[in-house]
């Protein structure tokens, strides 16, 4: 017992040993954990936070989705046949290891990205062969005309990588360095931690802040403690449970911290297979749209944090639908039910699986089996099945998953980026797809014409594109083969004496612009 | 023959079992995993990315080899020491390992400490007077320590000391503001070996909750097994042989009762060693301690096949060793044991 008593001494003492934190440099905290800082081997969010405070894009979107060049100087040239995009460089931007940005170096990133890159596929699915035309000016020849190019290349998984520093891992990853053109350059590194220092070399604007100490907490309860605790002065929403972000919500009503919304990337979505009974049948997949109520859900299980979704495309993005699917009609669902031959004594029961790791999926799950048993209990019934993540994606292709919830979140801000994953089919007899992201998504559903519309909505641009996008989406949801629920935004609370953070259009916080804010004569911080 | 030369034929063919054991299961780890459902291109790539870049990537980690192909290579490359290359970042296996153990071992040593300390402490406390008052507490910490289960207990010692209380950090293994020190893995070790106090006392203020935790979870194994030991113990013939020879209770106790009763915790020892290096699972997730229990979870989760079967080969490795050890030690410290 005394032992017990000694260590329950000691721990307030120990409290007080604080490691001394350095005055300018900020703690941002996340779940992810970084395996590789290559943006070869990037396809996560977290990485993709981290790089891009270590590199810079071609391309950047801001935060009204205004697409600014970064690197390059103007937007692409376009060849008249639209095959060949001539990108004008920065000139004067060094590498961390002091050596010089230009053309060849820019190549040299892409074509290493286009030959090992996770993502490789969005690059060389699109460009054909990528060239120099001069010092600063680079050329990529597209396989096909491609109108959200500059989009593609605001992706910082694109962002260039200094030739010489990966002159051995032209064809390997290098997983612990990053020697790029951002305003941070890497002091350390490991799985958990990563040291960024400003690059005083930088061609842009400086960095408000000494540093960044990014650490990954493993999970959403030491996450929301650490920034409780103010062990940490910035927390990412990633990873973050929905009763954390709510409390942490209401802490920034109250004011106790500050908090930011970026756009969203990533919806929450059901697919149906529709090639299969019973969700072949049209009308039974109409009656389910119509009775899911994404507002009570949306309310009782993320607390109103997510918003209710009716489209595929999110609304920060051009050629946004925002009532593409219909809106909750439990009556106009009773109606086609019963024009199936369902409610007089006959339920229909759906299968839905959702993701048994994803705390928020089984409990959109049960409320929507709740929901349903309260509105349309006699018509309609759900069965759930909790399955692990990796196994049910494994199985969307096999067509053994009637309805399955999972989420999309697209690897850049385009609406191709939202469409073409979810509805592309190469090969189909009539609605029904026999080859193509269709199958992967789960659905096997199609209709004719439509993979020729998605491929001309990429090759359009300006008002044309944006009709051609929502009428995509409307088609679609008219026969909702899949059915979007919600939408997850990227959210970051920062405590009292850090600036409010901002988002970029491509849902990640401006690390550089944060900064201690000054405090007042009694302490606290404006 | 003598004690000795059993001995030596024990350990023989224990040592001698120990690769086969080793192989069975590794094989066992390989197959099970490739029978589970879900997909490391699915893991690494998401659900739909297009089936070019599928079978791209597939061929790439050589997934696409027969499975008898596989396996083969994998014996192969096992035999020569080398455990493959992580799928999720083509980073050695054998790295991974090495830079995860020292924190697991760091943690669990930490923790098996103060399980010993604290549990032989509070079961020895009740020997004065059993079934007095003491005993009884002692013996309620014993079975409550052990039934609690450890992800709760982690939960709640993390929201009161680290959350509310604000004293030490919630997760991690070392202050973010600062840079971990350079050596062995072993940051205590290392902080030391540095004579850098800043960063010793950010490395045990890390240490505290999670090895804390673990450690009082563990010992109320000791302290129920040290009670009853010491009970029989006292209890026997040669004790009672010692008392009447007028020899204090106190020379009884610590002189013949206690290192009797100590043996069979030093079995006890053993066997939660070697259940530390790879059980310390909820500890190291609940409190983000990067150890190879942390990264194992990690691992299944992205289907990661070559770091599951290497973490899997080596922490079956450690604990042959250790049980090995744990026995050879008790061998020759107690000349009762036959073989």
């Amino acid at each position: 017992m005394a032992v017990l008593g000694s260590l329950g001494l000691a721990l307030p003492l120990l409290a007080g040993c604080q490691p001394p934190r350095p005055g300018l440099s900020l703690v941002v905290a996340t779940k992810s954990r970084i395996d590789s800082l290559d943006p070869a081997q990037a396809s996560r969010i977290g990485v993709m936070q981290v790089l891009s405070g270590l590199g810079d894009p071609l391309y950047a979107i801001d935060a009204s989705g205004r697409i600014e060049p970064r690197l390059a100087t103007a937007l692409p040239v376009l060849s008249l046949d639209g095959l060949r995009a001539r990108i004008p460089l920065r000139r004067g931007v060094l590498f961390h290891d002091g050596t010089r940005f230009d053309a060849e170096a820019m190549a040299f990133s892409l074509r290493r990205f286009m030959a090992i890159g996770t993502l490789g596929y969005q690059l060389s699915e699109r460009v054909e062969a990528v060239r120099t035309t001069g010092p600063y000016e680079l050329e990529l020849v597209l396989k096909r005309p491609f109108s959200p190019l500059p989009r593609l290349l605001s992706a910082i998984f694109l962002t260039p990588v200094s030739p010489t520093a990966y002159r051995e891992y032209r064809d390997k990853p290098l997983n612990e360095r990053f020697v790029g053109t951002g305003p941070y350059a890497l002091a350390f590194f490991s799985g958990q931690q990563q040291r960024l220092v400003p690059f005083h070399r930088y061609w842009g604007r400086r960095p408000a802040n000494g540093g960044i100490d990014l650490v990954t907490l493993s999970n959403s309860t030491a996450l929301f403690g650490a920034l409780r605790s103010g062990e940490v002065d910035l927390l990412l929403s990633s990873g973050l449970e929905i009763d954390h972000q709510e409390a942490l919500h209401r802490d920034a009503g109250a004011g106790r911290l500050r908090e930011a919304v970026g756009p969203s990337q990533e919806i929450g979505l059901v697919s149906l297979l529709s090639d299969q009974p019973p969700l072949d049948r049209l009308p039974l997949r109409q009656a389910v749209a119509l009775s899911l109520d994404r507002g009570t859900i949306s309310q009782r299980v993320a607390l109103g944090l997510r918003a209710p979704l009716r489209q595929l495309i999110p609304p920060s993005l051009p050629g946004s639908d925002p009532s593409a699917w219909p809106t909750y009609d439990p009556a106009g669902a009773r109606a086609l039910y019963r024009r199936e031959g369902y409610c007089s004594g006959r339920v229909l029961t759906l299968p839905l699986t959702y993701r048994s790791d994803i705390p928020t999926d089984r409990l959109f799950a049960l409320t929507w089996q709740a929901q349903l048993r309260r509105d349309l209990g006699d018509c309609v019934a759900l069965e759930l099945t909790g399955m692990e993540s990796t196994t049910a994606y494994a199985q969307l292709d096999k067509g053994t998953l009637t309805m399955l919830f999972y989420d999309w979140i697209a690897d850049y801000p385009d609406a191709e980026n939202f469409l073409m994953p979810l509805l592309a089919c190469s090969q189909a007899e009539a609605d029904r797809c026999l080859k193509g992201n269709s199958v992967l998504g789960g659905t096997f559903w199609t209709a004719p014409g439509l993979q020729q519309q998605l491929e001309r909505s990429s090759q359009l641009a300006g008002p044309d594109r944006i009709a051609l996008l929502e009428a995509i989406q409307r088609r679609v949801g008219a026969a909702s083969p899949y059915l979007p629920v919600w939408l997850s935004a990227p959210v970051a609370w920062g405590r009292l004496p850090v600036s409010r953070p901002r988002f970029d259009g491509s849902g990640r916080v401006l690390l550089g612009e944060l900064h201690r804010l000054p405090t007042t004569a009694g302490g606290s911080p404006p | 023959m003598s004690r000795r030369s059993d001995l030596a034929r024990y350990l023989a063919s224990r040592l001698a079992l120990a690769p086969l054991m080793l192989w069975l299961i590794a094989t066992l780890v390989f197959l099970l995993l490739r029978v589970a459902p879900g997909d490391p291109i699915d893991a690494l790539l998401g659900p739909r990315a297009p089936a070019a870049a599928r079978a791209a990537l597939r061929a790439q980690l050589g997934l696409d080899r027969p499975l008898g192909e596989q396996y083969g290579t994998f014996l192969s490359h096992l035999l020569q020491g080398d455990l493959g290359t992580s799928l999720a970042n083509g980073e050695p296996v054998t790295r991974i390992i090495q830079a995860s153990l020292p924190a697991s071992l760091e943690l669990g040593l930490t923790a098996l400490l103060l399980a010993a300390v604290v549990g032989l402490a509070v079961g020895f406390s009740g020997i004065a007077r059993p079934e007095g008052r003491i005993d009884l507490a002692g013996r309620l910490y014993g079975i409550g320590t052990y039934a609690l289960p450890p992800f709760w207990a982690a939960m709640v010692v993390q929201l009161v000391f680290a959350v509310w209380l604000g004293w030490l950090p919630v997760g991690g293994r070392f202050p973010a503001t600062l840079l971990p020190p350079e050596g062995t893995g072993f940051y205590l070790l290392d902080s030391l070996r540095a004579s850098d106090w800043t960063q010793l006392s950010g490395s045990l203020r890390h240490l505290i909750l999670p090895a804390g935790t673990l450690g009082l979870l563990l010992s109320g194994i000791f302290t129920n097994a040290l009670r009853l030991n010491l009970r029989r113990a006292l209890g026997s013939d040669y004790v009672e042989a010692a008392r009447s020879r007028g020899l204090s209770e106190r020379r009884v106790v610590l002189h013949h009762a206690l290192p009797n009763a100590l043996l069979p915790v030093l079995t006890i020892t053993g066997i939660t060693v070697a259940s530390l290096i790879g059980g310390a699972l909820l500890i190291e997730v609940t409190y983000s301690w990067p150890g190879i229990a942390y990264r194992l979870q990690e691992a299944i989760a992205q289907r990661d096949y070559p770091l599951v079967q290497g973490i899997v080969v080596v922490v079956a490795a450690l604990v042959v060793l250790v049980t090995v050890l744990v026995d050879l030690v008790v061998a020759l410290l107690d000349p009762r044991i036959r073989f």
